[in-house]
């Protein structure tokens, strides 16, 4: 705040404050010209309604009295006179940063204690899984939904059947999450629109799926594109997102018309990344809970 | 002081008044005069640039469709508010919003920082359907900005008139406006919007806990 705001505000505030105290210290002995009835002689509606003069109840005189000492402590230990800083200092980003630091005081131990386990052993702890479900809920569930069930429509994959797309380890986990991940399918359509359908019968064909024989034949020898990524078996590789096409969970659906639209059209899913929302311990304790849900029945027989 | 000069001001309503007037407004010349005042002579931190031109566009449908109704754009200095939507919003921030979006009301969560915090292709469905996406949800679906085209003289008339505002657009950004916002939808341009929230801007976190209280 300049010089000239400043003194602006000053002024302002002494006005005030002087004006009513002014008010406040000379009404109680200003003299009022009375009547010999007690009255001073104002009157209202003819004469029925006359005003008395009477002393100011005691309670309003130390109710007010109160009001300015609170008012004037308030401007000696806050800012509020000007540029003034007031004697406490306080200010609300200093309480913010105690509060911050008070808060991660508290979480020292708890954090203290998380660093000292990969994720796969911490996924078994109370106390991480309650703080990366919290996490989980803030962050995550938009596109995995609250249950970590994924959404299809989106192309979210459901993180509770342990199957990977990138890797179900606790550091494969924690680079999805710090990282992020795109993940690239690319349109086939140039193959035109038959080859497309035969070789969406060939894909449906490798996970044992109700599929078109002849189709899935016709499609087979196409597929020696797809196993650049997908693999000659059709089993994917983690190292560069590609599914599993033999295990019947489909990211983006498992029916005809949604292949056909994954070859044709490609996919592109997006994992944003978090480390910059999101610190290094925040990411170990949800990949924890992560790690958790599609390892519970593993939780509980170890408990 | 003498009583008959109370007396003046009790018997003379209009005078009473002007004078009540005068006391009331003391607090308001105070607060808000000189914030009024310093506004004007606030200037961008570095990192925050005018909007592109599919962005400005993104935030006049952001306006237009009452968006700020339920979404604030200020994140407060306190814990539970910077835990969760990150470092607390500063005015330095927003001074390319006309009108500022900082908002007081949240039916949604804040916005200031949701850039890059979800995919586009989320930012579409839930634009088009909040529930295909989060199954809790009660905001509206927006699926008409999905085929309303923008129009590029509409974009250069908006950016000449910022200019004229002061903000600093050269006259080959407005030349390039057409070219970026070429068969781009509503739907894009405020997806485009929203994933520039806050990303490019943030404060160092250091920086601003060691200028306390320097901005308002």
């Amino acid at each position: 705040m300049s010089t000239g705001w400043s003194l602006w505000v000053m002024f302002l505030v002494v006005l005030n404050m002087g004006i009513t105290f002014f008010l406040y210290l000379w009404g109680p002995r200003a003299k009022i010209p009375t009547l010999p009835d007690g009255t001073s002689g104002h009157v209202w509606a003819h004469g029925v309604l006359r005003e008395g003069v009477r002393k100011l109840p005691l309670w309003w005189v130390l109710f007010s009295g109160s009001m300015f000492a609170a008012g004037f402590t308030y401007l000696a230990l806050f800012p509020g006179f000007g540029s003034f800083k007031g004697v406490l200092g306080w200010t609300s980003h200093g309480e913010l940063a105690r509060n911050v630091a008070a808060n991660e005081a508290t979480l020292a131990p708890l954090i203290d204690r998380f660093r000292l386990y990969p994720v796969e052993q911490l996924a078994n702890d109370p106390a991480a899984q309650q703080m990366g479900k919290v996490l989980f809920e803030d962050n995550c569930a938009a596109c995995h939904q609250r249950s970590a069930k994924g959404n299809v429509a989106l192309g979210a994959p459901d993180l509770t059947d342990n199957d990977w797309l990138y890797g179900g380890s606790g550091k494969d986990i924690t680079t999805s999450i710090h990282d992020g991940r795109n993940g690239v399918m690319p349109p086939w359509a140039s193959l035109g629109a038959d080859n497309v359908k035969n070789l969406a019968q060939y894909v449906l064909s490798l996970s044992g799926s109700p599929h078109d024989e002849a189709k899935a034949a016709a499609g087979k020898p196409l597929f020696a594109t797809c196993a650049a990524c997908h693999g000659a078996d059709g089993k994917g590789n983690p190292a560069v997102g590609a599914p599993n096409l033999t295990d019947r969970i489909w990211l983006h659906g498992g029916s005809v018309a949604e292949i056909e639209k994954t070859i044709g059209e490609g996919r592109q899913g997006h994992m944003p990344v978090w480390s910059p929302r999101l610190t290094d311990d925040q990411i170990h304790t949800v990949a924890a809970y992560v790690y958790h849900l599609s390892h519970d029945a593993d939780a509980a027989s170890s408990q | 002081m003498a009583y008959k000069h109370f007396e003046a001001i009790e018997k003379h309503a209009g005078l009473l008044g002007i004078l009540i007037a005068i006391m009331v407004s003391l607090g308001g010349l105070a607060e808000i005069t000189p914030l009024f005042v310093e506004a004007h002579t606030l200037k961008a931190p570095a990192g925050v640039h005018p909007y592109d031109p599919l962005r400005l566009m993104g935030k006049d449908v952001y306006v237009r469709e009452g968006c700020y109704l339920c979404h604030s754009q200020m994140i407060r200095a306190l814990r539970f508010e910077t835990q969760r939507y990150g470092h607390f919003s500063t005015a330095a921030e927003s001074v390319y919003d006309r009108p500022f979006q900082w908002g007081s009301k949240r039916t949604g969560p804040d916005l200031a920082r949701v850039g890059g915090k979800y995919s586009d292709d989320w930012q579409r469905m839930h634009l088009m359907n909040p529930r295909q996406v989060v199954p809790q949800s009660n905001m509206p679906g927006y699926p008409w900005l999905a085929h309303d085209k923008i129009d590029a003289a509409d974009v250069q008339a908006r950016m000449r008139t910022l200019r004229r505002l002061g903000d600093p657009y050269s006259d080959a950004d407005i030349a390039g406006a057409p070219a970026a916002v070429e068969g781009k939808t509503e739907m894009d341009a405020l997806i485009a919007y929203l994933q520039g929230l806050g990303i490019r801007n943030e404060p160092a976190p250091t920086a601003a806990a060691a200028s306390d209280g320097a901005a308002p």
